[in-house]
């Protein structure tokens, strides 16, 4: 496992780097001290929607091989009607924009900018004092990951490099053959739909384009980069436009049940005082 | 009660009315006709991921049919379910796949894949499901006939095959494999590396620790000699090679790595969805006798003669199971039974092995002479046909016995028609085979290693005293570049995601050799590193476009022919395989002196179905003439019809 943990080291080190520079960049010193200071208090005001994420994250973990066989057996495969319903879309983005630069550009995007797009919004919500928007991004997470889960179940698809191998170069795995490794850790090849990197980045994007006035720059970050990672499944042949498609619906969809079920009113480190009691998070643990 | 009205139902309206316009009959007349619509044909493959190359044979096969007018679905499954699909549900229309055997095969092979007598039956046996009485008579034509007339028989017989089109022979694919030299050598160069004779035949590196400075280049043909020091002293070389091997483990191993990881789950030497060509079931299951290159070699049994014209004797070696329990001529002829009905007669109707069936079939019936000589009744068939009836993987009575019984889930019978012997993945396998089973994780790798009690490796007993060292050597008949070997006391297979990375790890050093098909991605990435190169052998495991004779209208040996003409072989050669296969029209076409001239692929066309060619590209109109010309029609959007589906 050598190759394995020695890209998964770069990997830690530079997305670790790099939310130290946005940390302060974006977020910083200031906000970053009083964050420090009030840690506790705003884990233990998100501990449930916390917790639901690991039990999300645990679940996807300790679950995914059996659904996957599940998926296998009895899932709808459907590669064939979306190969039918985009046909070559995938290849002609190859075909036209293809570039050693941009390649390089997107593999990065990808694996480097996907994994810090995704963790930074959790430390620039902590670092708000009132913790509604960290909640929601995490429901919001959480969501994805658990409807995601249920979707790869239901729907068996390979994507567009597996199956016009011929017009779709695998240009991730050509260009950075070590991540081939990681990212068949995180995915299978037959869990394409929907698009789980489509869907992430666009929560994150939507997110930063909702509390823009608290975070302009990271406004300005996260709406480029998400698209970016959007654009990047598809140039690097991993996803179908339609997965994308699917990314963008779950993505919104999830959004919008975590503002559903994140009540913002009984918030804030404020209201700590009746914390004790049962505080209705409604759907938030359902 | 409302009911949805129905198209019956609106048409008796719109008849009700017409009714009284005094034109019932005509309306009725109309009505009763189903409409036609466009032709649906589903293409099954494996994804890139698992094979580079079956993938883009179905891609060209797509464009091409959707190009004539055929609503083509091409649907990518992974390979167990490819061939449960196909071989255990024969739930297909088209499938694109790889034959089984690797090594040169002899013509009775054809019998297994196409005799009318397995149409009912799941597995590698006419899974296309082909009644052709031309094509039986011609099968048991040649297993009968010798000499010139069986020449002509197979001739015959290549020939009726090609015309009825069950399948399109494609191309047979170089065996390309990444192989790193610095720790073995005498990788196959004629043939596929990774076969059971193949790993059999290798043999470790001097001083392997020392291969940094990259001396080691050819390695071939050096299996001949040396094989007399590997008697005595592998406990000592093998200690000194031990090199690279991450596992910590004490002794050489060979690590491989493939992108099927279908021998991490299952050893079922008999399941036909989980095996591609049985290397590893092979290697832990020894047959009576092996092919090595152009000859039958004894293997399990020391020696085998027919003393009359239906009967075969066969003598076993001295040999073990990996439980220690001794092989006897009892589990000779349990095999046989049991690959004939694995039920062994405990379910109604018999269940017969999904692989092995054509020759298995051969045998009908079998006596235990002795504990270790076994008569088995092989009804008036030549010599080459009698000898492949004995290369079926020996099985032990004691385990299999016990799974006879009808396959239950949680304790339930289901009406599967099929026994756990077929379902069962086999977990610690016990074989008598030169490697046994040591452990294995799920989709990650399996790890085998050396059977020190097996005959090739078990030293001949002294010859000091009075009796002859021939008959008394427990590897008699067993030429020497196998004696003593494995080369390697464990055989390590490891999953990775893609051919490119099983590449990259044989480029780094980190693994030994690829097992799984390579790709025009991942073949120019060999070279990378001094001692990294590419052995590109033969394989006689043919690509093909297999056809669901028993579906409309691919029951139609002419429209079969019409869609055979629309595969571009040469182009398949050229750009799926980026030149490493030969297009070929017979299934025959890698067995020696075995195609006559009339099947002879020249000039680059198919000398049966060639190629609807325009300058390199389909012509379409040539194609849809074709069609017209026997019986199909099109609509006015040039769409190909049929009856609805």
């Amino acid at each position: 496992m050598s190759p394995f943990l020695s890209v998964l080291t770069s990997v830690v080190a530079w997305v670790g780097a790099m939310l130290v520079v946005a940390s302060v960049a974006v977020i910083g010193p200031a906000r970053l001290r009083e964050t420090w200071t009030d840690l506790r208090d705003r884990i233990w005001d998100a501990r449930r929607v916390v917790a639901l994420v690991c039990v999300v994250l645990l679940a996807s973990a300790v679950g995914r091989p059996a659904l996957l066989n599940v998926s296998r057996l009895f899932g709808i495969q459907v590669t064939a009607f979306i190969y039918g319903l985009e046909g070559g879309f995938v290849a002609w983005i190859q075909a036209t924009f293809a570039s050693p630069a941009l390649t390089a550009y997107f593999s990065r995007v990808y694996v480097y900018g996907y994994a810090f797009l995704v963790a930074f919004p959790a430390i620039a919500y902590l670092a708000l004092p009132r913790t509604a928007d960290l909640r929601r991004l995490l429901v919001a997470y959480a969501l994805n990951y658990g409807i995601g889960l249920v979707l790869y179940t239901l729907v068996f698809a390979h994507g567009p490099r597996n199956v016009m191998p011929d017009m779709v170069t695998p240009l991730l795995f050509t260009n950075q053959p070590d991540v081939i490794l990681l990212a068949s850790e995180v995915n299978e090849n037959s869990n394409v739909f929907p698009s789980l990197h489509t869907s992430l980045s666009v929560t994150v994007g939507t997110f930063a384009v909702l509390t823009r006035d608290e975070y302009p720059r990271w406004t300005a970050v996260a709406v480029p980069l998400s698209l970016s990672v959007v654009v990047a499944t598809m140039y690097l042949g991993i996803h179908w436009l339609t997965d994308v498609v699917a990314g963008f619906a779950l993505a919104f969809g999830c959004v919008a049940l975590a503002y559903r079920f994140v009540d913002p009113r009984d918030d804030a480190v404020a209201s700590r005082s009746d914390a004790g009691g049962g505080r209705p998070e409604p759907g938030a643990d359902d | 009660m409302t009911r949805p009205i129905s198209r019956r139902a609106a048409l008796a309206g719109l008849g009700l009315a017409a009714a009284s316009a005094g034109c019932l009959g005509r309306t009725e007349n109309i009505a009763g006709r189903d409409p036609h619509s466009q032709l649906t044909l589903e293409i099954n493959a494996t994804p890139a991921d698992g094979d580079p190359n079956g993938i883009r044979i179905a891609r060209q096969l797509e464009e091409h049919l959707t190009a004539v007018g055929i609503d083509v679905r091409l649907n990518t499954v992974g390979q167990t379910d490819l061939w449960r699909k196909v071989l255990v549900n024969q739930n297909f229309d088209l499938y694109v796949g790889q034959f089984v055997e690797t090594e040169p095969f002899d013509s009775d092979a054809l019998y297994g894949l196409t005799h009318s007598q397995f149409v009912a039956e799941p597995g590698w046996q006419n899974p296309f499901g082909l009644t052709e009485m031309p094509v039986d008579d011609l099968l048991e034509r040649q297993r009968r006939a010798a000499g010139s007339d069986r020449s002509d028989a197979v001739d015959a017989l290549q020939e009726t095959v090609c015309d009825l089109q069950p399948f399109s022979v494609v191309a047979f694919p170089d065996a390309l494999t990444a192989v790193q030299g610095a720790r073995f050598e005498g990788w196959t160069q004629d043939r596929q590396p990774v076969s059971v004779t193949g790993l059999l035949g290798l043999d470790a590196v001097p001083d392997a620790d020392a291969a940094g400075d990259g001396g080691s280049d050819g390695g071939n043909a050096t299996g001949d000699d040396g094989n007399a020091t590997a008697d005595g002293g592998n406990a000592t070389s093998s200690a000194t090679a031990s090199g690279a091997d991450a596992d910590g483990e004490t002794g050489t191993a060979l690590r491989l790595v493939t992108t099927d990881d279908r021998i991490t789950e299952n050893w079922n030497p008999i399941a036909a969805e989980y095996r591609r060509y049985g290397t590893f079931t092979g290697l832990l299951y020894d047959p009576l006798v092996r092919t090595d290159g152009e000859s039958t070699v004894p293997w399990l049994a020391a020696d085998w003669e027919r003393p009359g014209a239906n009967t075969v004797d066969v003598a076993l070696r001295d040999a073990r199971w990996h439980d220690g329990e001794p092989v006897t001529a009892s589990d000779v002829a349990f095999t046989y039974r049991f690959l004939r009905d694995t039920s062994l007669g405990s379910v109604e109707t018999s269940v017969p092995t999904p692989r092995f069936r054509g020759r298995s079939s051969l045998v009908e019936d079998e006596r235990v002479l002795d504990d270790s000589t076994v008569r088995l009744t092989v009804p008036d068939v030549n010599e080459t046909v009698a000898a492949r009836a004995l290369r079926v993987p020996i099985l032990p009575e004691h385990v299999w016995s016990d799974r006879t019984d009808a396959a239950t889930i949680g304790g339930f019978e289901f009406d599967f028609e099929t026994t756990e012997a077929v379902v069962t993945n086999n977990p610690e396998p016990v074989g008598s085979g030169p490697l046994r089973f040591v452990e294995a994780t799920a989709g990650e790798s399996v790890v085998f290693e050396r059977n020190p009690d097996h005959f090739l490796v078990r030293p001949a007993p002294d010859a000091d005293a009075e009796s002859s060292g021939e008959t008394t050597d427990p590897r008699a008949g067993v030429p020497p570049r196998y004696h003593g070997k494995p080369a390697f006391d464990r055989l390590r297979v490891e999953v990775l995601p893609s051919d490119i990375s099983a590449v990259e790890s044989v480029v780094e050093g980190l693994a030994d050799a690829t097992v799984s098909n390579l790709g025009p991605q991942s073949v120019p990435r060999i070279g990378g590193s001094d001692d990294a190169r590419l052995v590109n052998g033969r394989s006689a495991a043919f690509y093909h476009v297999g056809y669901n004779v028993r579906r409309s209208p691919l029951s139609n040996p002419r429209f079969r022919a019409v869609i055979a003409r629309l595969i571009d072989k040469s182009a398949v050669v050229d750009e799926a395989f980026d030149g490493y296969a030969r297009a070929a029209a017979s299934p025959l076409a890698a067995s020696p002196d075995a195609v006559p001239d009339s099947l002879a692929w020249t000039d680059g066309t198919d000398p049966v179905h060639p190629f609807f060619d325009d300058e390199g590209s389909l012509d379409v109109e040539a194609a849809r003439t074709a069609l017209r010309d026997i019986g199909y029609r099109f609509d006015s959007e040039g769409r190909l019809l049929s009856r609805a589906q």
